[in-house]
């Protein structure tokens, strides 16, 4: 991942390669937010339920 | 002619792929998704508990654990090991040329797993320090007529040496030999030098403890691909061979001995971390290592102390997110004690252990195996005096995989490994709470172990260096 040219502009795509991570982290963090989100949700209807 | 490329673990780059490899980390996610739902919504009942073990036909038994069978399959053993000794200590320098290093690190390190995890548990009779240690007790036997004592092991101890062996081969094969600075890759003479130590450690420990006992504790390879025959279809109960659902056998390695779960971690930790080493972690390696040369610290030991922190860190890492999980599963009402959690699950990494060999060493394995069966076998040395099978001229087809096939033996094996560690924790959970949809919420926190170990594989993967 070098210069990217496009119509006559250099693009400073060097570093992106660096930043790569963020996609591998990204499902990850998806992941436990559903968990988090759904574990929430089973908890306020359990609640709820007792009352 | 021989091709003289540096001893590397081949991480192939991908650079060709037809799609960025971090969308297969995202469709990797998404099938694990999928079949966690799936599993939650059809599997309510374990399956894996009981083996369903039948036995095989008894000719195959009596074949297999004959003893014109045992002295021929442990003679080999004890003559590679012994080619392997000398051709490390006399041979070449060059560590692609040296038998040594591909017998111990390809062929044995990596073919036994793989073998262990189709056929079931194939090494004993290959084990080469069992041999010795039968035929040694066999012979105190005869000559003081009576069986030889040993002490009582402690069971605390449980898996625990081979959990610290395994680290230990590993750092030596990684750390202690990236040292070299042009050729990466353990110097022969060193690991003719360490199997010898090793020999006489364990025949020592043999004789304290017992063959089979020390075999099934302390003996680092007898563990470690011990551990990969559980997973397989094949296996043996009270001296007889038989068929077995796979995967079952899983289900009680860890639970029963302590340092079990220390295995399955150190396991994945130092794959990832071989993997790591020359991509995702080389930039913190440099980083960390120049902390150590400012302060006045040799080259050598810079690398050996950086490689070593950041092993070491890999371990935690690995043990800090199972451990994550299993806190989480605690959080379920009706959960058992936390270390009772932790033992009863650890079986589900055993799958994502071998995927991790696969994805890293499945190219390394089809490489180096052409040169094991070609020229290091007809010239072990390496020094060109001898041609054996007449095949020391022959070389390693690079092209026998192309780089797309690799990649996708890769992934296809980490989601493959990590459906299958879902699938027994899934059954696992059922077992701890008989209501499927506690068992099921349970496992929110092993998917998100899952995906976090999926993804992580493929990262190390997409910046895979040598």
């Amino acid at each position: 991942m070098g210069e990217t040219t496009i119509a006559g502009l250099a693009l400073p795509l060097a570093h992106i390669g660096h930043w790569l991570w963020v996609f591998y982290v990204l499902p990850v963090l998806i992941v436990i937010g559903g968990i988090i989100r759904s574990t929430r949700a089973e908890k306020r209807r359990e609640r709820e339920d007792k009352d | 002619m021989n091709l003289a490329l540096p001893f590397a673990h081949a991480l192939v780059a991908k650079q060709d792929l037809p799609i960025p490899a971090w969308l297969f980390a995202w469709a990797a996610s998404i099938v694990l998704v999928v079949s966690f739902f799936a599993l939650s919504a059809a599997w309510r009942k374990p399956q894996f508990e009981d083996e369903r073990w039948r036995p095989s036909a008894a000719w195959l038994t009596a074949v297999l654990r004959s003893w014109p069978l045992q002295v021929l399959c442990g003679g080999l053993a004890v003559f590679l090991l012994g080619v392997g000794v000398y051709s490390g200590i006399h041979g070449t320098e060059a560590p692609d040329r040296n038998f040594a290093i591909t017998f111990f690190f390809v062929t044995v390190w990596i073919g036994f797993p793989f073998a262990s995890a189709l056929l079931g548990n194939v090494f004993p009779i290959f084990n080469p320090w069992r041999a010795i240690a039968r035929v040694v007790g066999g012979a105190y036997g005869f000559v003081a007529r009576r069986r030889p004592g040993h002490l009582a092991y402690p069971e605390k101890l449980g898996r625990w040496p081979a959990a610290i062996g395994l680290l230990a081969f590993v750092w030596l094969e990684v750390i202690y030999g990236s040292s070299g600075g042009v050729a990466v890759g353990l110097e022969p003479h060193a690991a003719g030098v360490a199997a010898c130590v090793y020999t006489v450690y364990t025949l020592a420990m043999m004789a304290l403890f017992g063959t089979e006992v020390w075999c099934s504790r302390g003996e680092i390879f007898s563990v470690f691909f011990g551990m990969f025959a559980t997973l397989a279809p094949f296996g043996a109960k009270e001296g007889r061979i038989g068929r077995r659902r796979p995967l079952a056998a899983a289900t009680r390695w860890v639970a029963e001995v302590p340092g079990s779960t220390a295995v399955v971690i150190a396991s994945i930790a130092s794959t990832s971390f071989d993997g790591a080493e020359d991509g995702a972690y080389k930039s913190g390696l440099e980083h960390v290592g120049k902390w150590f040369s400012d302060a006045g610290v040799g080259p050598l030991a810079t690398i050996r102390i950086t490689d070593s922190i950041f092993m070491i860190a890999t371990v935690l890492a690995v043990a800090g997110v199972y451990l994550l999980g299993v806190k989480g599963m605690r959080s379920v009402p009706g959960a058992p004690a936390f270390r009772e959690l932790q033992r009863g699950f650890a079986h589900t990494l055993i799958p994502i252990a071998l995927a991790y060999l696969v994805a890293h060493y499945f190219s390394l394995f089809v490489y180096q195996e052409q040169a094991q069966f070609t020229y290091l076998l007809s010239d072990p040395l390496g020094t060109s005096t001898t041609d054996l099978f007449g095949t020391a001229e022959y070389g390693i087809d690079f092209s026998a995989l192309g780089s797309n096939l690799i990649w996708y033996v890769q992934v296809a094996a980490l989601i493959v490994g990590h459906v299958l560690g879902l699938t027994l924790a899934h059954d696992r959970a059922l077992v701890y709470w008989s209501d499927y949809r506690r068992a099921s919420r349970s496992q929110y926190w092993m998917l998100a172990v899952m995906v976090a170990f999926t993804c992580f594989g493929l990262y190390l993967l997409s910046v895979g260096g040598a």
